[in-house]
């Protein structure tokens, strides 16, 4: 009974703070309920029992690049932006294609089946530690989707220097 | 950069130079005078509070000529007198308001009788500014209490200023010194 | 009634609720301390830091001033709370409360003695990080919803800063994860009580000088106080705030510089135990409690800022920024791939 109290909890919590998140005028607000809508997040992973998730959510996310958000935004004249219309025009189109979607999980949560139970078990991942599972599956089964990924960041770092280096000319 | 700067650099020698210095600094005794506690003695012939000085026969010795008040850059000494009996010149009300004074010491210098004094007392703030206004009667009283005994005698000995030895020829005066040569 | 009763007393709830009234009692018992421990760091800082300048320090409340944090705490407390005519209200009523919060919070997962811990989780270090990431929230708002420009410009410099040096701070005690090969501070310590020289920060003497640097910047202390310069910002980030909610902002970094020295003490100091070979050397220490040890080495990193702070000027922003980015990162991720190869080749 507490898992499912818990569990409902968490997921009727963080629908509800995104909707506040896309309907607050001023955006700093917004980005402070996302970082309670984060929060809520690790709490679903920790929940998951993936303390290691939940505490790199915390820090990446809600840590660092929320930062990065509030930072851009403490540049904005946001007394302009208060007034600028918060939505654009063709919002009711968005609003029908989610429900659509919606309404198809809904429809599919049926034919889910639960998959086949692997090495990784909760027991398992208590005894041994989420850090270190995690560590070693990704340093080994997985070890070339995570290099691709981090391939990928190096891409968008270098391209973000690239784009903010001044332009000095060549003589 | 050369070497030695570099690894000057690296092992921070200035920061550990400053670090040390000031762990040595923190074992010297403080300087800090606690003040209400531990005054500063006052040093002879600081000029502080205001009085006006009384002679042997415990009168004031002021006589009303108010060089003091024409001298005074701020303008802080009013003197009023009136005709007494036989001719005499009364000093009526002798006020000085002490919150414009400047303490320069001119009114001392100008008073031809040694009658306006400044004491060493420095502590007189007060929650008003009716305190500060000071009239004859507590200018005199002022002589009582700072310049009590030996005190006052000694005061115009040592710091009232000029003396007769004031307008002497200054002997070391180079000018002078030609004439001394020449003869 | 009985009946509901009985079903709903048994033995387990019980025993659950002894557990949690006993993690209430430890979390009263910790929170007390460590006011009480910021209180006084105030005083100490004031102490130390007026007699390196050759002056007393606070000296008239009580024996040597030592009631100075009581009347501190009494003056502030009753002071008027001014409120700017167009703050942000429910942020600026929020931002001490987070900059506090995410300070205390991280008291739960610091062991002070052995076996002494509110939450012994397994990620311990990186719930550290996760909350000093927090409170950098509480400066961003505070300077932002203050609507003065001195508040502005500190939590846009604080913003900066912070974000700066956690990740230095985070790869530096990379390092000392990968000796301890755990997250979770008891165990650190316990692996640095097996290792021979019985401290991590001697091996790790590369990250232990980085994480110094990065924690003074993530505390905003001197030479790293450019959220707060006085002589350019007036306070910085909470310049606008009196009363209680300025003190609550006192009290979060105290508090953040307490912990910062914990995390050094734990990961790089050996907690509460101290090496071998001094017990062997002298075996009466062993009879000294852990508790005492961990308090020497949180006062020794606590004195250190303070020295620091009188000894050392203000560094300029992009000096600050340089530091940050060209030395302590590179040189933390050179820690990082010494100590894995070390480790690997079986040295260390």
């Amino acid at each position: 009974m507490l898992p499912e109290l818990f569990f409902g909890y968490f997921a009727a919590v963080i629908i509800l703070l995104s909707v506040i998140v896309i309907t607050r005028r001023n955006p700093v607000h917004s980005v402070m309920w996302m970082l309670l809508l984060f929060f809520h997040i690790a709490g679903l992973y920790l929940f998951l029992n993936a303390e290691f998730i939940a505490a790199i959510q915390v820090i990446v996310y809600a840590g660092a690049i929320l930062v990065l958000f509030l930072f851009v935004l403490l540049l904005l004249n946001l007394r302009e932006e208060l007034k600028v219309k918060r939505f654009v025009g063709a919002w009711p189109a968005g609003l029908f294609i989610t429900t659509a979607i919606l309404v198809i999980v809904l429809g599919a949560v049926k034919s889910f089946v639960p998959g086949p139970a692997g090495k990784y078990s909760i027991e398992f991942i208590k005894q041994e530690t989420h850090t270190k599972a995690l560590g070693k599956l990704l340093y080994t089964d997985y070890l070339f989707p995570f290099e691709i990924a981090s391939l990928v960041l190096l891409v968008a770092i270098i391209g973000a220097i690239v784009l903010a280096k001044r332009k000095t000319r060549s003589k | 950069m050369t070497v030695r700067e570099f690894i000057k650099t690296i092992f921070f020698v200035e920061i550990l130079k400053g670090l040390a210095l000031t762990l040595r600094s923190m074992f010297t005794p403080a300087v800090t005078r606690r003040y209400p506690k531990v005054k500063r003695p006052v040093k002879p012939g600081f000029r502080g509070l205001h009085a006006l000085a009384k002679d042997k026969n415990g009168r004031m010795k002021c006589v009303g000529c108010g060089l003091c008040g024409a001298y005074c850059p701020s303008k802080c000494i009013y003197i009023y007198t009136s005709d007494g009996e036989d001719h005499t010149k009364v000093v009526d009300r002798y006020e000085i308001e002490v919150l414009r004074c400047i303490y320069c010491g001119f009114c001392v210098e100008a008073c031809p009788f040694g009658a306006i004094t400044l004491s060493e007392h420095y502590e007189y703030s007060d929650y008003s500014r009716e305190p500060f206004y000071m009239t004859k009667e507590k200018l005199l009283s002022n002589w009582d209490k700072y310049f009590a005994g030996e005190k006052g005698k000694n005061y115009f000995k040592k710091f009232w200023r000029p003396l007769s030895e004031d307008f002497r020829t200054p002997e070391g005066q180079a000018v002078f010194n030609k004439i001394k040569n020449a003869k | 009634m009985s009946d509901i009763l009985n079903i709903l007393i048994t033995e387990e709830t019980l025993n659950m609720l002894m557990k949690i009234g006993i993690i209430f009692l430890k979390i009263a018992v910790v929170l007390g301390i460590t006011l009480l421990h910021v209180a006084y760091a105030t005083y100490w800082e004031r102490k130390v830091i007026g007699h390196m300048q050759v002056r007393l320090g606070p000296i008239e409340v009580g024996w040597h001033g030592f009631l100075q944090p009581i009347a501190d705490g009494v003056k502030l407390f009753f002071k008027e709370d001014i409120i700017p005519a167009n703050a942000d209200k429910p942020l600026f009523y929020l931002a001490p409360v987070i900059f506090m919060v995410s300070a205390l919070t991280s008291l739960s997962v610091l062991p002070f003695f052995d076996g002494f811990v509110i939450a012994d989780i397994n990620i311990g270090l990186l719930f550290l990080f996760a909350m000093s990431s927090l409170g950098a929230y509480g400066i961003i708002l505070s300077g932002w919803a203050s609507n003065s420009k001195y508040s502005f410009l500190g939590g846009l410099r604080s913003a900066s800063q912070v974000i700066s040096y956690e990740i230095a701070m985070g790869l530096s005690l990379v390092g000392v994860m990968m000796m301890a090969g755990s997250l979770n501070l008891s165990d650190i310590v316990r692996a640095q009580h097996q290792y021979p020289t019985g401290m991590f920060a001697i091996p790790q003497f590369l990250g232990f000088f980085v994480f110094i640097v990065a924690a003074f910047a993530e505390t905003n202390r001197l030479p790293f106080d450019l959220p707060e310069a006085e002589s350019e910002l007036v306070a910085g980030y909470f310049t606008e705030y009196s009363g209680f909610r300025f003190a609550l902002f006192f009290l979060g970094e105290y508090t953040a510089m307490l912990i910062m020295s914990s995390i050094a003490a734990l990961c790089f100091l050996g907690g509460w135990t101290i090496p071998k070979f001094i017990t062997d050397a002298m075996p009466l220490l062993m009879n000294v409690p852990g508790i005492v040890w961990f308090l020497i080495k949180v006062y020794a990193f606590m004195f250190f800022y303070y020295w620091v702070r009188a000894t050392l000027p203000r560094y300029r922003y992009d000096q600050l920024m340089a530091i940050g980015w060209k030395i302590l990162i590179p040189l933390a991720l050179f820690n990082i791939v010494l100590t894995g190869t070390l480790r690997t080749m079986g040295v260390l």
